[in-house]
Protein backbone atom coordinates (compact mmCIF):
# COMPACT_ATOMS: atom_id res chain seq x y z
CA UNK A 1 0.00 0.00 0.00
CA UNK A 2 2.71 2.49 1.14
CA UNK A 3 4.73 1.25 -2.23
CA UNK A 4 1.66 2.20 -4.42
CA UNK A 5 1.54 5.80 -2.89
CA UNK A 6 5.29 6.03 -3.28
CA UNK A 7 4.94 5.03 -6.71
CA UNK A 8 2.17 7.29 -7.56
CA UNK A 9 4.10 10.37 -6.27
CA UNK A 10 6.79 9.16 -7.86
CA UNK A 11 4.84 9.08 -11.60
CA UNK A 12 2.54 12.09 -10.38
CA UNK A 13 6.36 14.19 -9.68
CA UNK A 14 7.93 13.13 -13.37
CA UNK A 15 4.52 13.74 -15.41
CA UNK A 16 4.77 17.46 -13.68
CA UNK A 17 8.48 17.63 -14.54
CA UNK A 18 7.44 16.62 -18.06
CA UNK A 19 4.62 19.15 -18.58
CA UNK A 20 6.87 22.11 -17.13
CA UNK A 21 9.46 21.07 -19.82
CA UNK A 22 7.66 19.88 -22.60
CA UNK A 23 9.09 22.48 -25.45
CA UNK A 24 13.25 22.18 -24.22
CA UNK A 25 12.40 18.23 -23.95
CA UNK A 26 10.74 19.11 -27.59
CA UNK A 27 13.63 20.94 -28.86
CA UNK A 28 15.56 18.35 -27.42
CA UNK A 29 14.63 15.17 -29.01
CA UNK A 30 14.25 16.95 -32.47
CA UNK A 31 18.35 18.19 -31.70
CA UNK A 32 18.60 14.24 -30.86
CA UNK A 33 17.66 13.34 -34.56
CA UNK A 34 18.92 16.20 -36.50
CA UNK A 35 22.68 16.66 -35.10
CA UNK A 36 23.11 13.10 -37.05
CA UNK A 37 21.26 13.97 -40.32
CA UNK A 38 22.85 17.38 -40.78
CA UNK A 39 26.62 15.78 -40.93
CA UNK A 40 28.02 18.48 -38.98
CA UNK A 41 31.17 17.93 -37.27
CA UNK A 42 30.69 18.16 -33.38
CA UNK A 43 33.52 20.89 -33.45
CA UNK A 44 31.75 22.75 -35.60
CA UNK A 45 28.42 22.20 -33.58
CA UNK A 46 30.34 24.01 -30.70
CA UNK A 47 32.22 26.77 -32.61
CA UNK A 48 28.83 27.98 -33.18
CA UNK A 49 26.62 27.56 -30.45
CA UNK A 50 29.32 29.22 -28.32
CA UNK A 51 29.59 32.26 -31.00
CA UNK A 52 26.09 32.34 -30.92
CA UNK A 53 25.59 31.95 -27.17
CA UNK A 54 28.06 34.90 -26.78
CA UNK A 55 26.03 37.03 -29.16
CA UNK A 56 22.72 36.28 -28.28
CA UNK A 57 22.52 35.56 -24.25
CA UNK A 58 22.81 39.06 -22.87
CA UNK A 59 19.73 39.67 -25.03
CA UNK A 60 18.23 36.39 -24.14
CA UNK A 61 18.69 37.96 -20.40
CA UNK A 62 16.90 41.38 -20.68
CA UNK A 63 13.98 39.69 -20.47
CA UNK A 64 13.98 38.11 -17.82
CA UNK A 65 13.14 41.19 -15.40
CA UNK A 66 9.90 42.25 -16.48
CA UNK A 67 8.89 38.66 -16.24
CA UNK A 68 9.46 39.19 -12.61
CA UNK A 69 7.16 41.77 -12.59
CA UNK A 70 4.58 40.15 -14.40
CA UNK A 71 4.53 41.77 -17.40
CA UNK A 72 4.84 38.23 -19.45
CA UNK A 73 7.14 38.59 -22.08
CA UNK A 74 9.21 41.65 -23.27
CA UNK A 75 8.07 42.23 -27.08
CA UNK A 76 9.39 46.17 -26.53
CA UNK A 77 13.03 45.21 -26.26
CA UNK A 78 12.75 45.84 -29.99
CA UNK A 79 12.91 49.63 -28.43
CA UNK A 80 16.23 48.78 -27.34
CA UNK A 81 17.49 47.33 -30.05
CA UNK A 82 16.53 50.11 -32.14
CA UNK A 83 18.62 52.87 -29.80
CA UNK A 84 21.46 50.77 -30.03
CA UNK A 85 21.09 50.83 -33.82
CA UNK A 86 20.74 54.80 -34.09
CA UNK A 87 23.71 54.93 -31.94
CA UNK A 88 25.81 52.85 -34.21
CA UNK A 89 24.86 54.72 -37.23
CA UNK A 90 25.96 58.32 -35.59
CA UNK A 91 29.94 56.16 -34.31
CA UNK A 92 29.97 54.80 -38.18
CA UNK A 93 29.39 57.98 -39.41
CA UNK A 94 31.60 60.03 -37.25
CA UNK A 95 34.06 57.37 -37.67
CA UNK A 96 34.64 56.22 -34.50
CA UNK A 97 36.48 52.98 -34.11
CA UNK A 98 37.50 50.31 -31.63
CA UNK A 99 36.55 49.47 -28.15
CA UNK A 100 36.08 53.73 -27.59
CA UNK A 101 33.51 53.38 -30.69
CA UNK A 102 31.63 50.14 -28.69
CA UNK A 103 31.78 52.56 -25.41
CA UNK A 104 30.49 55.42 -27.38
CA UNK A 105 27.79 53.54 -28.96
CA UNK A 106 27.02 52.40 -25.61
CA UNK A 107 26.75 55.70 -23.98
CA UNK A 108 24.71 57.41 -26.49
CA UNK A 109 22.44 55.11 -26.73
CA UNK A 110 21.69 54.57 -23.14
CA UNK A 111 19.19 57.96 -22.67
CA UNK A 112 17.50 56.48 -25.86
CA UNK A 113 16.90 53.41 -24.34
CA UNK A 114 15.85 55.25 -21.01
CA UNK A 115 13.25 57.30 -23.05
CA UNK A 116 11.59 54.79 -25.03
CA UNK A 117 11.81 52.06 -22.04
CA UNK A 118 9.94 54.99 -20.05
CA UNK A 119 7.57 55.19 -22.68
CA UNK A 120 6.99 51.56 -23.24
CA UNK A 121 6.19 51.54 -19.37
CA UNK A 122 3.77 54.28 -19.82
CA UNK A 123 1.91 52.53 -22.70
CA UNK A 124 2.47 49.18 -21.02
CA UNK A 125 0.61 50.11 -17.63
CA UNK A 126 -2.32 51.36 -19.70
CA UNK A 127 -2.48 48.00 -21.08
CA UNK A 128 -2.55 46.10 -18.35
CA UNK A 129 -3.08 42.11 -18.03
CA UNK A 130 -2.60 42.24 -22.39
CA UNK A 131 1.25 43.83 -21.81
CA UNK A 132 2.75 40.89 -24.71
CA UNK A 133 0.54 41.82 -27.17
CA UNK A 134 0.76 45.68 -26.74
CA UNK A 135 4.42 45.42 -26.19
CA UNK A 136 4.42 43.55 -29.88
CA UNK A 137 2.51 46.43 -31.69
CA UNK A 138 4.23 49.17 -29.62
CA UNK A 139 7.26 47.56 -31.25
CA UNK A 140 5.58 47.87 -34.70
CA UNK A 141 4.82 51.39 -34.41
CA UNK A 142 8.42 52.99 -32.77
CA UNK A 143 9.51 51.04 -35.81
CA UNK A 144 7.58 53.88 -37.57
CA UNK A 145 8.81 56.40 -35.72
CA UNK A 146 12.26 55.25 -36.62
CA UNK A 147 12.13 54.71 -40.06
CA UNK A 148 11.02 58.29 -40.50
CA UNK A 149 14.36 59.19 -38.45
CA UNK A 150 16.41 57.18 -40.13
CA UNK A 151 14.89 57.74 -43.55
CA UNK A 152 14.51 61.15 -43.32
CA UNK A 153 15.68 63.37 -40.43
CA UNK A 154 19.24 61.92 -40.46
CA UNK A 155 21.23 63.44 -43.22
CA UNK A 156 18.66 66.42 -43.49
CA UNK A 157 17.84 67.75 -40.28
CA UNK A 158 20.90 65.89 -38.41
CA UNK A 159 24.01 65.86 -40.33
CA UNK A 160 25.60 62.74 -41.87
CA UNK A 161 28.92 63.30 -43.54
CA UNK A 162 29.93 60.29 -44.20
CA UNK A 163 28.77 59.32 -47.93
CA UNK A 164 29.28 55.42 -47.59
CA UNK A 165 26.15 55.14 -45.06
CA UNK A 166 24.12 58.12 -46.73
CA UNK A 167 21.73 57.53 -49.49
CA UNK A 168 22.44 59.33 -52.58
CA UNK A 169 19.46 61.16 -52.65
CA UNK A 170 21.57 62.91 -49.80
CA UNK A 171 19.32 62.39 -46.69
CA UNK A 172 18.72 58.88 -45.07
CA UNK A 173 21.08 56.38 -44.64
CA UNK A 174 21.67 53.46 -46.81
CA UNK A 175 20.22 49.64 -45.90
CA UNK A 176 23.22 48.04 -44.90
CA UNK A 177 25.97 49.33 -42.78
CA UNK A 178 29.73 47.48 -42.98
CA UNK A 179 30.75 47.72 -39.37
CA UNK A 180 34.22 47.28 -39.40
CA UNK A 181 35.63 49.50 -37.47
CA UNK A 182 34.08 47.70 -34.40
CA UNK A 183 33.76 44.59 -35.95
CA UNK A 184 34.33 41.69 -33.50
CA UNK A 185 36.20 43.85 -30.62
CA UNK A 186 34.48 42.92 -27.55
CA UNK A 187 34.88 39.08 -29.26
CA UNK A 188 38.66 40.17 -29.23
CA UNK A 189 39.95 41.52 -26.95
CA UNK A 190 39.90 39.05 -24.11
CA UNK A 191 39.89 35.77 -26.05
CA UNK A 192 41.24 32.56 -26.40
CA UNK A 193 41.44 29.08 -28.87
CA UNK A 194 40.54 25.53 -27.47
CA UNK A 195 41.13 23.02 -30.20
CA UNK A 196 39.48 25.19 -32.85
CA UNK A 197 36.82 26.87 -30.93
CA UNK A 198 37.59 30.41 -30.09
CA UNK A 199 36.15 31.37 -26.50
CA UNK A 200 35.50 35.30 -25.90
CA UNK A 201 36.16 35.67 -22.79
CA UNK A 202 35.85 38.90 -22.10
CA UNK A 203 31.59 38.66 -23.93
CA UNK A 204 31.51 35.81 -21.24
CA UNK A 205 32.48 37.61 -18.03
CA UNK A 206 30.16 40.96 -19.18
CA UNK A 207 27.47 37.58 -19.12
CA UNK A 208 28.41 36.47 -15.85
CA UNK A 209 28.59 39.69 -14.98
CA UNK A 210 25.11 40.52 -15.81
CA UNK A 211 23.78 36.93 -14.33
CA UNK A 212 25.10 38.19 -10.80
CA UNK A 213 23.64 41.43 -11.40
CA UNK A 214 20.29 39.84 -11.91
CA UNK A 215 20.82 37.41 -9.12
CA UNK A 216 21.87 40.55 -6.56
CA UNK A 217 19.17 42.85 -7.78
CA UNK A 218 16.24 40.28 -6.77
CA UNK A 219 17.67 40.13 -3.57
CA UNK A 220 17.34 44.06 -3.21
CA UNK A 221 14.64 46.67 -1.91
CA UNK A 222 13.32 47.36 -5.40
CA UNK A 223 13.87 43.03 -6.45
CA UNK A 224 11.65 42.23 -3.99
CA UNK A 225 9.04 45.28 -4.92
CA UNK A 226 9.16 43.65 -8.32
CA UNK A 227 8.52 40.62 -7.48
CA UNK A 228 5.51 41.30 -5.43
CA UNK A 229 4.15 43.42 -8.09
CA UNK A 230 4.40 40.28 -10.26
CA UNK A 231 2.53 38.10 -7.91
CA UNK A 232 -0.40 40.41 -7.44
CA UNK A 233 -0.85 44.17 -8.31
CA UNK A 234 -3.46 44.71 -5.95
CA UNK A 235 -1.77 43.25 -2.49
CA UNK A 236 1.37 45.59 -3.65
CA UNK A 237 -0.47 48.39 -4.24
CA UNK A 238 -2.35 47.52 -0.41
CA UNK A 239 1.54 47.43 0.67
CA UNK A 240 2.16 50.50 -0.15
CA UNK A 241 3.90 49.77 -3.42
CA UNK A 242 3.84 52.16 -6.61
CA UNK A 243 2.75 49.69 -9.09
CA UNK A 244 3.32 51.75 -11.72
CA UNK A 245 6.09 52.88 -11.00
CA UNK A 246 7.34 49.63 -10.44
CA UNK A 247 6.44 48.09 -13.77
CA UNK A 248 7.84 51.25 -15.89
CA UNK A 249 11.13 50.56 -14.05
CA UNK A 250 11.45 46.80 -14.95
CA UNK A 251 10.72 47.53 -18.18
CA UNK A 252 13.30 50.59 -18.20
CA UNK A 253 15.97 48.21 -16.95
CA UNK A 254 15.34 45.37 -20.08
CA UNK A 255 15.03 48.26 -22.44
CA UNK A 256 18.42 49.17 -21.76
CA UNK A 257 19.87 45.54 -20.96
CA UNK A 258 18.27 44.69 -24.78
CA UNK A 259 19.95 48.26 -26.00
CA UNK A 260 23.49 46.57 -24.74
CA UNK A 261 23.05 43.31 -25.79
CA UNK A 262 22.22 44.21 -29.45
CA UNK A 263 25.14 46.36 -29.41
CA UNK A 264 27.31 42.99 -28.53
CA UNK A 265 25.53 41.22 -31.51
CA UNK A 266 26.01 43.45 -34.16
CA UNK A 267 29.90 43.96 -32.86
CA UNK A 268 29.86 40.42 -33.08
CA UNK A 269 28.05 40.55 -36.79
CA UNK A 270 29.59 43.44 -38.18
CA UNK A 271 26.70 44.23 -40.44
CA UNK A 272 24.03 46.27 -39.53
CA UNK A 273 21.01 45.81 -42.09
CA UNK A 274 19.55 49.57 -40.86
CA UNK A 275 15.58 48.79 -41.52
CA UNK A 276 15.90 45.24 -40.65
CA UNK A 277 18.25 44.31 -37.67
CA UNK A 278 16.23 44.81 -34.71
CA UNK A 279 12.46 43.61 -35.74
CA UNK A 280 12.94 39.60 -35.22
CA UNK A 281 15.32 40.63 -31.90
CA UNK A 282 11.93 40.37 -29.96
CA UNK A 283 10.66 37.05 -31.68
CA UNK A 284 13.79 35.29 -31.90
CA UNK A 285 14.87 36.27 -28.15
CA UNK A 286 11.68 35.75 -26.56
CA UNK A 287 11.87 32.09 -28.50
CA UNK A 288 14.96 31.16 -26.80
CA UNK A 289 13.90 31.80 -22.89
CA UNK A 290 10.78 30.07 -24.15
CA UNK A 291 13.13 27.03 -25.41
CA UNK A 292 15.02 26.72 -22.37
CA UNK A 293 11.82 26.22 -20.29
CA UNK A 294 10.51 29.46 -19.23
CA UNK A 295 7.01 30.79 -19.22
CA UNK A 296 4.94 34.20 -19.56
CA UNK A 297 4.96 33.80 -15.62
CA UNK A 298 8.71 32.92 -14.67
CA UNK A 299 11.56 33.25 -16.33
CA UNK A 300 15.64 33.04 -14.80
CA UNK A 301 19.47 32.73 -16.01
CA UNK A 302 18.81 28.46 -16.37
CA UNK A 303 16.76 29.10 -18.81
CA UNK A 304 18.26 32.11 -20.68
CA UNK A 305 21.41 29.38 -20.55
CA UNK A 306 19.35 26.46 -21.74
CA UNK A 307 17.45 28.11 -24.24
CA UNK A 308 20.19 29.78 -26.01
CA UNK A 309 22.68 26.56 -26.42
CA UNK A 310 19.18 24.49 -27.41
CA UNK A 311 17.73 27.36 -30.08
CA UNK A 312 21.10 27.83 -31.45
CA UNK A 313 21.80 24.63 -31.62
CA UNK A 314 18.67 23.95 -33.72
CA UNK A 315 19.37 27.32 -35.71
CA UNK A 316 22.68 25.47 -36.52
CA UNK A 317 21.57 21.99 -37.63
CA UNK A 318 18.31 22.82 -38.55
CA UNK A 319 19.30 24.27 -42.68
CA UNK A 320 21.61 20.90 -43.30
CA UNK A 321 19.13 18.52 -41.77
CA UNK A 322 16.19 19.80 -43.60
CA UNK A 323 18.35 19.11 -46.75
CA UNK A 324 19.77 15.87 -45.83
CA UNK A 325 16.03 14.88 -45.07
CA UNK A 326 14.36 16.63 -48.04
CA UNK A 327 16.85 17.79 -50.32
CA UNK A 328 16.36 21.19 -49.88
CA UNK A 329 18.13 23.35 -46.96
CA UNK A 330 15.48 26.17 -47.51
CA UNK A 331 12.68 23.64 -45.39
CA UNK A 332 15.12 23.79 -42.54
CA UNK A 333 15.26 27.49 -43.05
CA UNK A 334 11.37 27.61 -42.59
CA UNK A 335 11.60 24.99 -39.95
CA UNK A 336 13.59 27.53 -37.13
CA UNK A 337 11.33 30.20 -38.06
CA UNK A 338 8.51 28.24 -37.81
CA UNK A 339 9.65 26.52 -34.28
CA UNK A 340 10.36 30.39 -33.46
CA UNK A 341 7.05 31.39 -33.67
CA UNK A 342 5.56 28.23 -33.14
CA UNK A 343 6.89 28.14 -29.32
CA UNK A 344 5.58 31.44 -28.69
CA UNK A 345 2.18 30.08 -29.54
CA UNK A 346 2.58 26.93 -27.75
CA UNK A 347 3.80 28.93 -24.37
CA UNK A 348 0.73 30.92 -24.36
CA UNK A 349 -1.76 28.37 -25.03
CA UNK A 350 -0.24 26.87 -22.35
CA UNK A 351 -0.45 29.59 -20.69
CA UNK A 352 -3.87 30.41 -20.95
CA UNK A 353 -5.09 26.49 -20.65
CA UNK A 354 -3.62 26.77 -17.05
CA UNK A 355 -4.90 30.04 -16.15
CA UNK A 356 -8.33 28.34 -16.95
CA UNK A 357 -7.82 25.35 -15.18
CA UNK A 358 -6.87 27.72 -11.91
CA UNK A 359 -9.53 29.71 -12.26
CA UNK A 360 -12.09 26.42 -12.29
CA UNK A 361 -10.70 24.84 -9.34
CA UNK A 362 -11.00 28.42 -7.93
CA UNK A 363 -14.52 27.98 -8.71
CA UNK A 364 -15.05 24.75 -6.92
CA UNK A 365 -12.97 25.78 -3.89
CA UNK A 366 -15.71 28.65 -3.62
CA UNK A 367 -18.17 26.52 -5.00
CA UNK A 368 -17.13 24.06 -1.36
CA UNK A 369 -16.84 27.03 0.29
CA UNK A 370 -20.37 28.21 0.40
CA UNK B 1 17.30 67.83 -3.06
CA UNK B 2 20.20 70.38 -3.64
CA UNK B 3 22.02 67.84 -3.25
CA UNK B 4 20.86 64.99 -4.98
CA UNK B 5 21.09 67.62 -7.95
CA UNK B 6 24.24 68.26 -7.61
CA UNK B 7 25.65 64.77 -8.18
CA UNK B 8 23.50 64.30 -10.86
CA UNK B 9 25.04 67.25 -12.57
CA UNK B 10 28.08 66.11 -11.92
CA UNK B 11 27.46 62.60 -13.14
CA UNK B 12 26.19 63.78 -16.05
CA UNK B 13 29.09 66.10 -16.49
CA UNK B 14 31.64 63.12 -16.03
CA UNK B 15 29.65 61.24 -18.74
CA UNK B 16 30.04 63.85 -21.38
CA UNK B 17 33.80 64.10 -20.63
CA UNK B 18 33.92 60.55 -20.80
CA UNK B 19 32.13 61.05 -24.31
CA UNK B 20 34.38 63.26 -25.73
CA UNK B 21 37.63 61.80 -24.87
CA UNK B 22 36.02 58.21 -26.62
CA UNK B 23 34.99 59.85 -29.27
CA UNK B 24 38.46 61.84 -29.58
CA UNK B 25 40.41 58.86 -28.65
CA UNK B 26 38.70 56.59 -31.21
CA UNK B 27 38.48 59.02 -34.37
CA UNK B 28 40.06 57.20 -37.46
CA UNK B 29 41.94 58.84 -38.89
CA UNK B 30 43.44 57.96 -42.76
CA UNK B 31 46.84 58.05 -43.64
CA UNK B 32 48.53 57.79 -46.81
CA UNK B 33 52.46 57.25 -46.74
CA UNK B 34 54.08 57.83 -50.17
CA UNK B 35 57.73 57.03 -50.78
CA UNK B 36 57.44 59.47 -54.08
CA UNK B 37 59.16 62.07 -55.92
CA UNK B 38 57.59 65.79 -54.66
CA UNK B 39 58.11 69.10 -55.16
CA UNK B 40 57.56 71.84 -52.35
CA UNK B 41 58.37 75.37 -52.66
CA UNK B 42 60.45 74.87 -55.76
CA UNK B 43 62.41 72.34 -54.09
CA UNK B 44 62.15 68.47 -55.56
CA UNK B 45 62.68 66.13 -52.85
CA UNK B 46 63.26 62.47 -54.69
CA UNK B 47 62.70 58.73 -53.59
CA UNK B 48 65.86 57.10 -53.67
CA UNK B 49 65.24 54.08 -51.29
CA UNK B 50 62.83 51.51 -49.89
CA UNK B 51 61.81 51.97 -46.56
CA UNK B 52 60.24 50.24 -43.59
CA UNK B 53 57.44 51.99 -42.02
CA UNK B 54 56.30 51.77 -37.99
CA UNK B 55 53.13 54.24 -37.20
CA UNK B 56 52.64 54.22 -33.53
CA UNK B 57 55.28 51.59 -33.07
CA UNK B 58 52.78 49.28 -35.20
CA UNK B 59 54.94 47.30 -38.32
CA UNK B 60 53.85 48.40 -41.54
CA UNK B 61 54.89 46.93 -44.83
CA UNK B 62 58.13 47.83 -46.42
CA UNK B 63 57.53 51.03 -48.96
CA UNK B 64 59.63 50.77 -52.44
CA UNK B 65 59.88 53.93 -54.19
CA UNK B 66 57.07 55.59 -55.99
CA UNK B 67 55.12 53.18 -53.65
CA UNK B 68 52.24 54.56 -51.37
CA UNK B 69 51.15 52.69 -47.99
CA UNK B 70 47.77 52.81 -46.35
CA UNK B 71 46.93 52.30 -42.54
CA UNK B 72 44.55 53.87 -40.45
CA UNK B 73 45.59 54.97 -37.12
CA UNK B 74 42.63 56.49 -33.48
CA UNK B 75 43.47 59.59 -31.73
CA UNK B 76 45.53 62.53 -31.98
CA UNK B 77 49.19 62.22 -30.93
CA UNK B 78 51.01 59.76 -33.45
CA UNK B 79 55.18 58.60 -34.39
CA UNK B 80 56.41 57.63 -37.45
CA UNK B 81 59.61 55.94 -37.62
CA UNK B 82 61.09 54.56 -40.73
CA UNK B 83 63.97 52.61 -41.79
CA UNK B 84 66.01 52.21 -44.98
CA UNK B 85 66.42 49.73 -47.35
CA UNK B 86 69.53 48.74 -48.72
CA UNK B 87 69.94 45.69 -50.86
CA UNK B 88 66.71 44.27 -48.99
CA UNK B 89 68.30 44.56 -46.10
CA UNK B 90 67.19 47.24 -42.86
CA UNK B 91 70.74 49.90 -43.00
CA UNK B 92 70.03 50.90 -39.42
CA UNK B 93 69.49 54.74 -40.83
CA UNK B 94 66.14 55.63 -39.08
CA UNK B 95 63.83 58.83 -38.67
CA UNK B 96 61.58 59.70 -36.28
CA UNK B 97 58.66 62.32 -36.61
CA UNK B 98 55.58 62.99 -34.10
CA UNK B 99 52.24 64.52 -35.59
CA UNK B 100 49.43 65.46 -33.74
CA UNK B 101 45.87 65.47 -35.63
CA UNK B 102 42.84 67.65 -35.11
CA UNK B 103 39.45 65.75 -35.16
CA UNK B 104 38.25 67.19 -38.63
CA UNK B 105 41.76 65.74 -40.37
CA UNK B 106 40.22 62.28 -42.22
CA UNK B 107 42.92 61.82 -44.35
CA UNK B 108 46.81 62.70 -43.84
CA UNK B 109 49.61 62.32 -46.84
CA UNK B 110 53.46 61.83 -45.59
CA UNK B 111 55.74 62.16 -47.94
CA UNK B 112 58.66 60.14 -46.93
CA UNK B 113 61.33 61.94 -49.46
CA UNK B 114 60.07 65.02 -47.57
CA UNK B 115 59.96 64.01 -44.39
CA UNK B 116 63.55 62.41 -44.39
CA UNK B 117 64.78 65.83 -45.55
CA UNK B 118 62.96 67.58 -43.25
CA UNK B 119 60.75 69.69 -45.44
CA UNK B 120 58.22 71.69 -43.50
CA UNK B 121 55.34 70.31 -45.82
CA UNK B 122 56.08 66.89 -45.10
CA UNK B 123 52.53 66.29 -44.06
CA UNK B 124 49.73 67.22 -45.78
CA UNK B 125 46.20 66.98 -43.66
CA UNK B 126 42.80 67.18 -45.55
CA UNK B 127 39.91 68.03 -43.77
CA UNK B 128 36.69 66.50 -43.80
Amino acid sequence: MRNNNLTKRSVGKIINVLLNNTVPIVILLILVFAIPLSNLSGTFIIREIVTRLSRNLFLILSLIIPVLAGMGMNFSIVLGAMSAQIAIIFITDWGIIGIQGVLLAILISTPIAILLGFFAGIILNKAKGKEMVTGFMLSFFVNGIYQIFVLFIMGSLIPISNSEILLDKGYGIRNTINLIGIRQVLDNLIAFDIKGVRIPILLFLIIGLLCIFIIWFKKTKLGHEINTVGQDNDISAYMGINVGKIRILSIVISTILACYGQIIFLQNIGTLTVYDSHIQVGVFTIAAILVGGASVTSANIGNAIIGAILFHAMFVVSPLAGKTLIGNAQIGEYFRVFISYGVIAFSLAVYAWRERIEEKRDEITKGNEI
Amino acid sequence: MTKQIIIRIIFISLLLILGIFLYISGKEHTIFIDNKEITLNDTTYRANSDYKVWIDNKELKVIKKGERGLTKVTGTNHKIMVEKISDKVLTGEKHEMRFRLKMNEKIIIINLPAMINNADEWLIKQIN
